[in-house]
């Protein structure tokens, strides 16, 4: 008995033992940034001596800033972009996959190791691609007789980046989608037959309801991914043309690291996560469902 | 009739994805092909009148001399996210077992730290980060690129939550037979959770080889590079260089590619897992 509660006590020890080379390693990077988080925000500083505090000279700054603001509202363009484009097309790859019968692992794989191209290497293929003589446009002007200012123009560049980062996100995004078709019993579709129900009456009424954990899933993932795009636009568009393709993390990027100043850009930081709190909360509080299959 | 109307339509759609497919493969077909032809080719035809390795020589003879030590970068890059990636997998294997075996209170209370830390995003990380890195003296240096990664809470995460499924039985038989806990991890724990253990160190491998902004923060000397960094201010600086521009990316590419290929069962279990 009382062995058992000695051995007891040296696991609880190790256990901590153990646990702490995590918190101690969390401590230092996690904790210390943590704290230099809240340093930056309050004051004024550019590397060199101490932080002068500020107050909230740097939040009232952000406020005013029509940069910022514009990068916030190109984010916006990206998503009114990217959403609808991604979901739509991953939705529709989801439910083709699962009424096909041949080559499928090929089809699976050939969209899913779009996603782990790497961000650099691809936004240097695409770039190509879409360039102003481009194997793109080339095959528009044989076919049509027209070229696309891909990336020159300022609507047409982020909608560019928008296509490029759906090419690389569908696959991923369409086989959760297609977890969440498949988890659908089939006796719910057999009873709609009977009432009579026809495809699109079934797609609209069962599928997407009930699919419904999924989809909110994926769409949070695409607002998340919004915030935080970087590599594309940098290595594409350098955030033009006219910055309609700069993105926050790339204006943070610029601000700290070329502007040398940290205080601000780490505020920035704070509003941008804020920010995509914000949407990610209010679209769950109205697309959200409970979904129960029995 | 409507049967047959059916599988008729289905397989129409077949065939449309299977189109589909090629052409998500061809950003990589055009790529591959790419840089492997003479360079008045590359945006004229798909196919080459013939097959040159001039560009893969160009990046990595002629490029050394222009001071963008491709091979070396190449080097660094396996380098650094081999390194992580082990780190990460060894050291969340043990806490993971410390966290949810050793039955403390310690356990619950460190998952539930390491959530919260998950639901802070990591940009807001990154300048504070650069500080510190800063402050410990570290810029320009593989610590830079690797410290900052050695120990992930998402992979602590993940593989607690597939050991807290591994039954207790097996790891008291060992301990009767006098097994020492670490050879417990080893032989028990990691086996089994195979799997897991496989998603962790797979998406941990891309996602250092693919990161791009932390290096571009904190490296800045061309003999320490990570292939993605390189690739970029090379792009920058040459491109005019189309064709090894190309060759580049595909250097960049091709090994995940291949680990991609290899690995192809537990990225679609990782998939299916991120649902839960």
């Amino acid at each position: 008995m009382e062995k058992i509660s000695i051995l007891k006590k040296r696991r609880v020890m190790k256990g901590w033992g153990i646990s702490l080379t995590y918190l101690g390693y969390s401590a230092i990077f996690w904790g210390y940034p943590f704290v230099w988080l809240v340093i930056l925000t309050f004051s004024k500083w550019r590397y060199a001596g101490s932080p002068k505090f500020t107050g909230i000279d740097n939040i009232l700054r952000v406020l005013s800033d029509e940069l910022f603001w514009k990068t916030f509202l190109n984010t916006l363009n990206f998503m009114l972009y990217y959403i609808p484009m991604v979901l739509i097309l991953s939705l529709l790859f989801a439910v083709a996959l699962s009424k096909i019968k041949y080559m499928k692992s090929f089809i699976v794989l050939s969209f899913l190791v779009a996603n782990i191209s790497s961000g650099v290497a691809y936004s240097i293929i695409f770039s190509k691609l879409f360039a102003e003589n481009g194997p793109l446009n080339q095959t528009l002007y044989k076919a049509f007789g027209v070229t696309v200012p891909w990336f020159t123009n300022p609507q047409f560049a982020m909608l560019s980046i928008a296509i490029i980062v759906v090419w690389k996100f569908i696959g991923y995004y369409g086989l959760i989608l297609y977890a969440g078709v498949q988890a659908i019993p089939k006796s719910v579709y057999e009873a709609a037959e009977l009432d009579g129900a026809g495809k699109l009456t079934r797609f609209f009424k069962i599928t997407i309801p009930l699919i419904n954990p999924s989809l909110v899933m994926v769409t949070v993932m695409a607002i998340t991914l919004a915030f935080g795009i970087f590599t594309e636009p940098y290595m594409i568009t350098g955030g033009g043309p006219m910055r309609s393709t700069l993105s926050p993390m790339m204006l943070m990027y610029t601000t700290a690291f070329q502007k040398l100043d940290p205080t601000y850009s780490a505020t920035m930081s704070i509003f941008v996560a804020l920010m995509s709190f914000t949407i990610v909360f209010v679209f769950r509080k109205l697309f959200e469902r409970e979904v129960n299959f029995q | 009739m409507t049967k047959k109307s059916n599988r008729n339509f289905d397989l129409f759609i077949n065939i449309v994805l299977i189109l589909l497919s090629v052409l998500w493969l061809y950003p990589y077909i055009w790529l591959t092909l790419s840089s492997f032809k003479p360079s008045n080719e590359i945006f004229t035809g798909f196919f080459p009148s013939r097959l040159t390795l001039d560009h893969y020589r160009f990046i990595f003879e002629t490029a050394q001399s222009m001071e963008r030590p491709f091979f070396k970068a190449l080097l660094n890059s396996i380098f650094v996210s081999g390194t992580v990636t082990a780190s990460v997998i060894l050291t969340s294997c043990i806490i993971s077992f410390a966290l949810t075996k050793y039955e403390y209170k310690g356990g619950p209370f460190v998952i539930n730290f390491i959530i919260f830390q998950m639901l802070l995003p990591g940009f807001m990380f990154t300048i504070p980060t650069y500080i510190l890195i800063r402050n410990m003296g570290l810029l320009n240096s593989y610590s830079a690129l690797i410290l900052p990664s050695i120990m992930s809470g998402w992979g602590i995460f993940m593989i607690s939550q597939s050991y807290k499924a591994t039954p207790t039985d097996y790891i008291e038989a060992a301990r009767i037979d006098g097994a020492k806990d670490i050879w417990i991890i080893f032989k028990i724990m990691m086996p089994l959770n195979k799997s897991t253990i496989s998603i962790v160190g797979l998406f941990t491998f891309i996602g250092i080889w693919d990161n791009f902004m932390w290096p571009l923060i904190v490296m800045k000397d061309y003999q320490k590079m990570p292939l993605s960094v390189l690739l970029a201010s090379f792009n920058h600086e040459y491109g005019a260089y189309v064709g090894p521009v190309l060759a580049g990316a595909v250097m960049q590419t091709i090994p995940m590619v291949i680990i991609f290929i290899l690995f192809r069962k537990y990225f679609l279990q990782g998939i299916s897992m991120s649902l839960k």
